[in-house]
């Protein structure tokens, strides 16, 4: 079973995500900032990271980005964000791609099935 | 007393406020944390998170998109505008549009991620001039633009979203307003005198020397008369120059040293501060001419834009040129 570590500093989000990908076949960790993600990292194997762009503590989520990309390089990130100022960042490049936070993760679960080299949903 | 000082191109006026504080170390700067350490898709190896090169200047036998580049130029992933299309220009009623047409070009100016242009090599700096006019020759050949401006954002508060030294062009399908407004004050001075303005202004900065930042034999840096920010430098060819990318080999090997220079100079006295610096030449088709000189304007970032600046058009600057220009010729600077 392929794990992917959702980072949202939103517990609704992070709730949903949890159901939504657990019910699409994915086992699911849940991180609330940097700290709890990196620890995650630290103890677990992950295929790939859901990461949130705008968290309240810690490192936001472009420089999360680049500690995750640093410290495990070829891990798939995909940027979950509703704000397009992040688009004007190069370090937002590191990143496998980014999807418009929303309620519906159809689009989310494509990209994700993308990155796994699954078919799609 | 405040002094009203009116830029001689552009006729706008600035209010050079030497009560407020005109020191260096008066200046509360802001806080430019550099970000340590982590993944940065502007590194070496780190090619794949780019768009494919544009252009790059690389050792013999190495391959594109690879590793072994000296400077590369990657399209933005994300352009303010889209190369794609045509221009499509229409009238909506009394409105004027057209399609977002335009190129947004990243340069990565070294593999180094930690290297500055003030730290890099004279060769590496030149290379970065010479990929600016490589790249806008490459531009002028599409007849939709009018327009490339150059510009460059160093640290966070002046803009850059990476610390990795790196440079931007946007080509546009029109002229911009302040870039027109530069050129048509210029050509009014010409009209009205038959000289070039810019070649009036070096001839008398150079003569009396109060504002002159340092110079050689082909440029000089100088604090302009009526400047809009504290530090305000420019660089201008002595001899006249309509168009950046009609420089000359040894001019570039000579802009290399003077921008090297003053940067190093802003450093010193201002403590690495953040900056912009902008490229300002002659617009398509206009590019030989003998009323604009071509130059570069640095800004360090020091003071805000505020109300009074937007609402009035006029800029407080709290340290005089004359000021500004002393700190910086007398700053001591290592020489690489």
């Amino acid at each position: 079973m392929k794990a992917i570590l959702v980072v949202d500093d939103e517990e609704n989000i992070r709730r949903l995500y949890e159901d939504e990908l657990t019910d699409a076949g994915y086992r699911v960790v849940c991180a609330a900032n940097w700290d709890e993600a990196r620890q995650a990292l630290e103890h677990g194997r992950f295929d790939l990271v859901t990461l949130d762009i705008r968290m309240g503590e810690g490192p936001d989520g472009i420089e999360a980005l680049r500690l995750i990309k640093e410290l495990h390089p070829g891990l798939p990130v995909v940027l979950v964000t509703a704000y397009g100022e992040y688009q004007a960042d190069f370090g937002s490049w590191a990143a496998e791609g980014y999807v418009v936070k929303s309620a519906d993760l159809t689009e989310l679960k494509g990209r994700i099935a993308r990155e796994l080299g699954e078919p799609a949903p | 007393m405040p002094e009203l000082r009116k830029d001689p191109i552009l006729g706008r006026w600035v209010i050079i406020s030497s009560e407020r504080g005109k020191r260096p170390s008066d200046f509360t700067l802001p806080q430019d944390r550099r970000k340590e350490g982590g993944f940065c898709p502007f590194d070496s190896g780190n090619e794949y998170t780019t768009p494919p090169e544009i252009l790059a200047y690389r050792d013999n036998g190495t391959d594109a998109n690879k590793p072994g580049w000296k400077l590369r130029v990657v399209p933005n992933k994300v352009p303010a505008l889209q190369i794609e299309g045509a221009l499509d220009r229409v009238g909506e009623g009394m409105f004027d549009k057209m399609n977002g047409i335009g190129a947004h070009e990243v340069i990565i100016e070294t593999p180094d991620h930690d290297a500055t242009l003030a730290s890099m090599s004279p060769k590496a700096v030149e290379d970065v001039l010479w990929a600016y006019r490589d790249r806008i020759m490459d531009l002028k050949r599409d007849l939709r633009f009018r327009y490339a401006l150059i510009f460059k954002n160093h640290g966070i508060v002046a803009g850059a979203t990476l610390e990795h030294s790196h440079s931007q062009l946007i080509a546009l399908p029109i002229v911009p307003k302040r870039v027109r407004e530069e050129v048509d004050g210029a050509l009014t001075y010409y009209r009205y005198k038959e000289r070039c303005i810019f070649c009036d202004i070096v001839h008398q900065e150079l003569e009396a020397g109060s504002r002159i930042v340092c110079e050689n034999s082909e440029f000089v840096a100088l604090a302009p008369f009526a400047p809009r920010f504290p530090f305000e430098t420019w660089i201008l060819p002595k001899k006249h120059d309509s168009s950046f990318e009609d420089a000359s080999p040894k001019q570039f090997v000579a802009l290399a040293s003077m921008l090297q220079e003053t940067l190093r100079r802003l450093d010193v006295v201002l403590e690495n501060p953040a900056y912009n610096y902008i490229l300002h030449t002659s617009p398509f088709r206009e590019e030989d001419n003998e009323y604009y000189h071509w130059h570069i304007e640095i800004m360090p970032k020091l003071t805000k834009v505020a109300g009074f600046e937007w609402g009035s058009g006029f800029f407080i600057n709290p340290t005089p040129p004359e000021e500004a220009a002393r700190f910086l010729r007398e700053a001591r600077i290592v020489r690489p």
